[in-house]
Parts: structure tokens; sequence; C-alpha cells
């Protein structure tokens, strides 16, 4: 499987699928594509027609967007949901519900994995997203959202990404049990190398 | 002991989310309760506190317990009634339909936001922007390709019907409200969406809704 990437310390969806692989221990060549620059988005379409990164391979299947990714991964490995039908189905509503929200959140606090933005961001609408994560995450059975990592941890993890650059004070023990995760801290490691640096996502210097 | 589902749903006129699952379980001879809340003037439902966690249409409720946004709920009922085929049978297209839902469920925010569902209301024209252009033509992409390599048992986007239909259902309203100009297969497409008597059916009580939410009506005053 080759699955197509953007810049780590950027690209929140590719976090999602590229985390959710890496904890399952699936071997995959990983391809980074540095976003924004001339060339970019032809490399990208080469890929995928959404033109848009992440996009997995898998042999001549092409699988795009961060959420239909881990539903694909999910039917040959079905551990990435909780096996409970009814805590697989609130999941997959959490998990949906990243997928088409908190845009203020998005927008205001973007990823930025090597940098530290503490107090910025915090719009009122903003800080209404974050009440929300809170209350999600509090239900968490610990230590991630439903006991053993789960496809709904893969899609916040870029959210506790943010939370740490911002640094939002929200469910610390879920905070640490996510920052803990190797997969994680290589994903941070390989942010703090990349020599891009992306004016758009560079909101407060 | 058989599941009880209610379906918590917005205003037929308005509410695409809310009609993504409806048309699937209609369409699919799922029986449902249809539990239905009005919008106010900020497109937020009345009443919405008593069923929904994240305060939104839809919202399943499967025995009382809440499944709330479209594609959950989509992903859900297909793993529910696996005799129903909601998605495709085979792998690829299988894939391929998860990926254009999860590209409508997190994207054409520039169609959404200028070209918002509006079933009973036709404003031939209006809402063209360059980027909604560019979201009409990313889903012409779509359609064509769709219909190309999958398309052959029928006449809708994976042949026969599907989750992606219904996903892909409040556009092709869009594109009767707006008077979009399609290329012959999605034109052709449309026609067969649009015959769907699922489809059918919500527009017929869309069209009979009197309600008028200033916040989906860019292009009109009350």
């Amino acid at each position: 499987m080759l699955l197509v990437i953007g810049n780590k310390n950027y690209s929140s969806w590719s976090l999602r699928p590229w985390i959710a692989m890496k904890v399952l221990g699936l071997p995959f060549t990983e391809k980074r594509i540095a976003l924004y620059r001339p060339g970019s988005k032809e490399e990208i379409l080469s890929f995928s027609p959404a033109g848009k990164v992440p996009v997995l391979q898998d042999g001549s299947t092409v699988v795009w967007d961060s959420l239909a990714i881990l539903e694909y991964l999910a039917e040959r490995h079905p551990q990435l949901w909780p096996a409970d039908a009814a805590d697989r189905a609130t999941a997959r509503a959490v998990s949906a519900e990243m997928h088409s929200g908190f845009a203020n959140l998005r927008q205001h606090m973007s990823m930025n994995v090597r940098k530290r933005y503490p107090g910025k961001g915090r719009t009122p609408e903003v800080l209404a997203e974050i009440a929300r994560i809170d209350a999600i995450w509090a239900a968490a059975r610990g230590p991630f959202l439903f006991g053993s990592f789960s496809a709904a941890d893969a899609m916040y993890a870029p959210v506790v990404l943010r939370f740490r650059t911002y640094d939002v004070d929200v469910c610390p023990a879920y905070m640490k049990a996510m920052l803990a995760l190797p997969a994680m801290k290589d994903w941070m490691a390989a942010a703090e190398t990349e020599a891009e640096s992306l004016a758009q996502f560079e909101l407060y210097g | 002991m058989s599941t009880s589902l209610r379906l918590v749903i917005g205003n037929k006129n308005y509410s695409s989310w809310s009609m993504r699952p409806w048309v699937l379980a209609r369409q699919a001879g799922i029986a449902f309760e249809e539990v239905q809340l009005k919008f106010d003037d900020a497109g937020r439902p009345r009443g919405i506190e008593s069923y929904g966690v994240a305060g939104r249409v839809p919202v399943l409720l499967i025995d009382g317990n809440p499944v709330w946004d479209s594609l959950a709920i989509c992903e859900t009922l297909a793993e529910r009634f696996p005799e129903k085929q909601l998605w495709p049978a085979d792998r690829l297209a299988r894939a391929t339909a998860r990926s254009i839902c999860a590209e409508m469920h997190s994207g054409f925010q520039a169609l959404r936001s200028s070209m918002n569902m509006n079933i009973r209301s036709r404003h031939p024209g209006k809402g063209r922007t360059p980027e909604s252009l560019r979201d009409i033509e990313r889903i012409v992409a779509i359609w064509t390709s769709c219909r190309e390599r999958f398309g052959a048992g029928g006449p809708l986007l994976f042949g026969r019907f599907t989750i992606a239909d219904a996903y892909y259902a409040p556009v092709v309203t869009r594109f009767q409200s707006y008077a979009v100009s399609l290329p012959a297969t999605a034109h052709a497409y449309c026609d067969a969406v649009l015959s769907l008597g699922a489809v059918r059916e919500w527009m017929e009580a869309a069209r009979r809704e009197t309600e008028f939410v200033a916040a989906d009506e860019p292009y009109a005053s009350r």
C-alpha cells in the first residue's frame, strides 16, 4: 500500500490515516508531497482525481479522503472500530462530526506541530467548538475514546496536536495517552525536521 | 425483537443533510418513524436538545440511542441491514463510493453556501462564483467517472441505488433550483435520481412546506 500525504507539520487530514495505519502495524510506503508549491497540485492529481491528500493506493484501488480511507482499512482490520455495535455507531458519529465540522477551530487553530501559540485563536466560536470536543473526550473510556485505539482517535489526533500548540487544557489524560503513542512521536519528530514554511498556516508569527 | 428506528430531520425544503439518510432508508425499504423539527431563522432545529447530542439534524435513534451525522447514519444503516446492500458489493466500487461520499461530506463548501438547498424555489443563474463553478465541475467529473466505470447495471452512479446516490441527491435538487446546465451524462443521472420514488416523495413534501428560513434564503425576502 502507498499512502500519499502532505507536510507533516501542517496536514491534519494526512495524519489521520497515517496514525491509524501505524497503530495497526500495517506495512506501507509513504509518499510525502510538500503542499502549495509549484507542481504540488499536479503531483497530487496524478494519484487522485480529487486533488487532495491523503490518498491511499492499494494495488489498483485508489481511496481518497481520510474518513473513506479509515472505513476502507476497517473492512480488512475490523479492530479499527469498537467491537460493540452501539459503541461503533457512536464512534462513527464523533468521527463524522469531526470530518464535516469544527470549521472555526480549523481556521483559527490550524495545525502547526512545531509552533507554540498559547492563548491564540480563541474566538467565541472556537471556544464553543473546544467545549464540544471537551464533552466528546470527557466520555472517553480510557486510555482512548472507546478503550483501545480506534478510528475515532485517528480522527481527533490532529486536534490533540492543535491543543498542544495552542495550549488548550482539555482532558489531559486523553491528551497524554495520544501524545505517548510512538507513532505520534514519530510524526511530531518528522514535522520538526521539515524545512517548508507555509505563510497561510503561520497565523501568529 | 425488532429494532426501533426514529429519524430526526429538519425542514424538507432546506435540510440537505436530513435528506440523505431519509432517502436512503425510504428507497431501500427500511422502516423508520420520522420526527420532523423545524428550523428557526438562524437555521437551528427547534427542540433538538431533547434528541441530538451535537445539536444538529439528522439524528437516527436506534432503540433510543442517538447516532448523529448523515454519514455515520448511512454507515450504521449499511452495517445493520447488510441484505439491503447499501454500498456497492464490489470492493473497488465500494472504496470509490466511500471516497466520493466523504468528499461530499467534507467538501464543496462553495456550492453549499452559495447554492444552498431550496427545493421549492427557482433561482436560475444565481450562486455562480469561481469557487462554486469549480465545485460543479468536480461533481460532474465524479458522476461521469462513476457512470462510465461502475454504472453498467442501471442508471445510477454504481448501477443500482446505493448510499452514493442518496448522498448526491441534494446536489441534484440544487442543480434544478439554480438551473445549472449539465453535459448529457450528468443530466441523465439527475433525471434518474429525480425519478426515484423516495426522492419524489421528499421533494413533494418539501414543496408543501411554507416556513421561510431567512438563513437559507440569500436570494429571496419574506
